[in-house]
C-alpha cells in the first residue's frame, strides 16, 4: 500500500518537474524505511525474534510430519488387526501388529521424544496430538484383542519413555484415542456377523457400552473434542445395539452369514467415517 | 460395567479433578491480573485527553505503582504453574500477558520515546524472557502486545493535534514505521499474530495521514525529519 502510494507521488513530481515538493501518503514511511538504521536496537532486536520464532516454527513442524508418519503407520496396523477373521490367523496378527507397534516406539516416537528435549511438550501438543491419538486407537485395539481390556495410560505412556526424554501422553489424549477405537469396534462387530461369530459381536458391544459409561461418568475435561467424540462413540454404540438386536430377533431365521448383508446395506452411508482407511 | 474400566475412568476423573482445581485457581489469580490490568489501561487513557499530554510523566508513576501488583500476581501464578506445563495453561494469562506487554510497552514509550525491549517489559511484569529461565513471557505475546500499542499510538497522534501538539505525530511516525519494518523480518505463519501484523498497516496509513494533513497545511514543524526535495 505505502509503496504504491509513493510510486504515484514520484510519477507526479516528475511531470510537475519544478513543482514545488509535496508530502504525500506513504512517502514518509519509505522514507523512514529507506533511512533506517539497520543497527538500530529495534532492528537487531526483532532480528533475534525472528531467529526465536523460526526455531520454534520449524520443530513444530518437524514434529507435525513425525506425527503423520505415525498415523499412516497406526492405520495400517488397524487394518491389519481388522484382518483377523479366523483363529488360525490371530496369533500371527497380533503378533505382527505388536512389532509394528515396537517399531513406532522405537524410532518416530524416538524422534519426536528427542525433538522435545527440554521443551514444555505442552507448547507443541497440538503438532503430535492427531499421530499420538491413531497411535493409541491402535494400541488399545491391540489390547482388546488380545486382553479384551483396556490398558491404563501408564502402561502406553512407558513405552514412550526414553533415556532421557519421553514423549508426554495426557490422560486426555489418551481417552479421545479410546474414542476413536470405539469406531473400529463397531467396524469389527459388524464384521464378525459376516464370519457367524455372534459372541464376539455381544462381546464388542458390551465393551463398547462401558467405554460409554465411563465416558457419561466423568465430569467433562473442558475439552472441546472430547463431547464431539462422546457423540460419535454415541453413535458407534447405537449402531452396534442395533446389529446385536438383528442378532437376537433374526439370529434363527437366516442363515449367519446373510446376517452382515441385512446390516451392511445400512452402513454404506457412513462410509465417510474417519479411521478405517488405508491410504 | 467391569471393574478394570471403572477404576480406569475413575482414575481418568481424579486426573481432570486435580486439574480442574489447579485451573481454578489460576483463573482465580488471574482474575486479580485482569482487574489490575483494565485499571492500569484506564489510567493511561488520560493522555488523549484535553490537557492530557501534560500530565503524562505523573500518569507513567501512577501506572507503574499498578504494576508492582501486577508483578504480585504473576509471582503467584509462577509458583502454582508447574515448571515444565507454561503452555498447558497458558491461554488463562495469554490476553492479560498480551495487554500487559502493551501497557508496559506504551509507558516506556511516553516516558522515554523508544520501543520497550522484551527484558524491560518482563521486567515490569515481574517474569523472565526464557523458559528456561523460569515463568516467563512469551515472546508473541510480546509481540501482539507491540501491535497494540501501535494502535493506540495511531489514536495517541490523532488525539495530540486535537490537543495542540503536532510535533508527536511526527514521532509516533517514526516510530511506528521502525516498528512495522520490524516485524517485516518475522516469518509469520498463519496464525493470531499474522493477522494482527496484517492490520498494522491500517494503524500506519493513519499517522501517515496525520502527518500529511499537518504537512499540506504547514502545520508541521521543520526542525526535524525534513524532506530531501524541499529546494527547486
Amino acid at each position: 500500500m505505502s509503496h504504491r502510494d509513493g510510486q504515484s507521488g514520484r510519477g507526479r513530481r516528475g511531470g510537475g518537474g519544478q513543482r514545488q515538493w509535496r508530502p504525500n501518503v506513504g512517502e514518509r514511511g519509505k522514507q523512514v524505511i529507506e533511512g533506517l538504521d539497520e543497527n538500530s536496537p529495534v532492528i537487531q532486536s526483532f532480528r533475534k525474534f525472528a531467529l526465536e520464532l523460526d526455531t520454534k516454527h520449524d520443530r513444530y513442524e518437524r514434529i507435525v510430519k513425525h506425527s503423520r508418519d505415525i498415523t499412516i503407520e497406526s492405520k495400517r496396523i488397524i487394518f491389519l488387526l481388522h484382518s483377523i477373521d479366523s483363529e488360525s490367523k490371530r496369533e500371527t496378527v497380533l503378533t505382527e501388529a505388536q512389532n509394528r507397534i515396537n517399531q513406532l516406539n522405537s524410532t518416530i516416537f524416538k524422534e519426536i521424544a528427542i525433538e522435545l528435549k527440554g521443551q514444555d511438550s505442552y507448547q507443541y501438543l497440538r503438532s503430535f496430538s492427531a499421530g499420538l491419538q491413531e497411535y493409541i486407537e491402535a494400541v488399545t485395539f491391540l489390547f482388546y484383542l488380545r486382553d479384551g481390556k483396556l490398558p491404563h495410560w501408564d502402561e502406553i505412556q512407558q513405552n514412550i519413555v526414553y533415556d532421557e526424554e519421553k514423549v508426554h501422553l495426557d490422560p486426555v489424549e489418551y481417552f479421545l484415542g479410546v474414542g476413536d477405537l470405539t469406531g473400529e469396534l463397531m467396524r469389527c462387530c459388524i464384521q464378525s456377523l459376516g464370519t457367524g461369530s455372534t459372541k464376539s459381536c455381544y462381546e464388542a458391544c458390551s465393551f463398547v457400552r462401558d467405554i460409554y459409561i465411563g465416558f457419561i461418568s466423568v465430569s467433562s475435561p473442558g475439552h472441546r473434542e472430547f463431547s464431539r467424540k462422546l457423540f460419535v462413540l454415541r453413535q458407534s454404540l447405537s449402531k452396534m445395539e442395533m446389529a446385536c438386536y438383528t442378532l437376537a430377533v433374526r439370529g434363527n431365521e437366516i442363515p449367519k452369514h446373510m446376517l452382515a448383508d441385512v446390516f451392511s446395506s445400512s452402513e454404506v452411508h457412513d462410509a465417510h467415517d474417519e479411521g478405517f482407511c488405508v491410504d | 460395567m467391569s471393574s478394570d474400566m471403572n477404576s480406569l475412568f475413575a482414575a481418568f476423573q481424579d486426573h481432570i479433578n486435580v486439574e480442574q482445581e489447579l485451573r481454578e485457581e489460576i483463573r482465580q489469580v488471574n482474575k486479580d491480573i485482569d482487574q489490575k490490568t483494565r485499571e492500569i489501561q484506564t489510567s493511561l487513557q488520560i493522555i488523549h485527553q484535553d490537557g492530557g499530554l501534560s500530565k503524562i510523566p505523573e500518569c507513567c508513576v501512577q501506572a507503574r505503582k499498578l504494576f508492582l501488583d501486577v508483578k504480585t500476581g504473576f509471582s503467584k501464578l509462577a509458583a502454582i504453574v508447574p515448571g515444565d506445563q507454561y503452555y498447558r495453561f497458558h491461554d488463562h494469562w495469554r490476553f492479560s500477558a498480551q495487554r500487559l506487554a502493551f501497557l508496559a510497552s506504551l509507558i516506556v514509550y511516553l516516558e522515554e520515546g523508544k520501543m520497550a525491549m522484551i527484558d524491560e517489559v518482563a521486567e515490569m511484569i515481574g517474569v523472565t524472557t526464557k523458559r528456561e529461565e523460569g515463568f516467563h513471557i512469551d515472546l508473541e505475546d510480546y509481540l501482539m502486545g507491540l501491535l497494540q500499542l501501535a494502535s493506540e499510538l495511531a489514536r495517541f497522534a490523532v488525539n495530540s493535534v486535537t490537543n495542540g501538539d503536532y510535533k508527536r505525530p511526527l514521532h509516533v511516525s517514526q516510530f511506528v514505521a521502525e516498528l512495522n519494518s520490524g516485524f517485516r523480518l518475522l516469518n509469520l505463519k498463519n496464525d493470531g499474530l499474522r493477522k494482527r501484523f496484517d492490520a498494522l498497516k491500517y494503524d500506519v496509513k493513519k499517522i501517515e495521514e496525520i502527518v500529511y494533513d499537518l504537512s499540506i497545511r504547514g502545520l508541521k514543524s521543520e526542525e526535524k525529519s525534513e524532506p530531501p526535495s524541499t529546494s527547486t
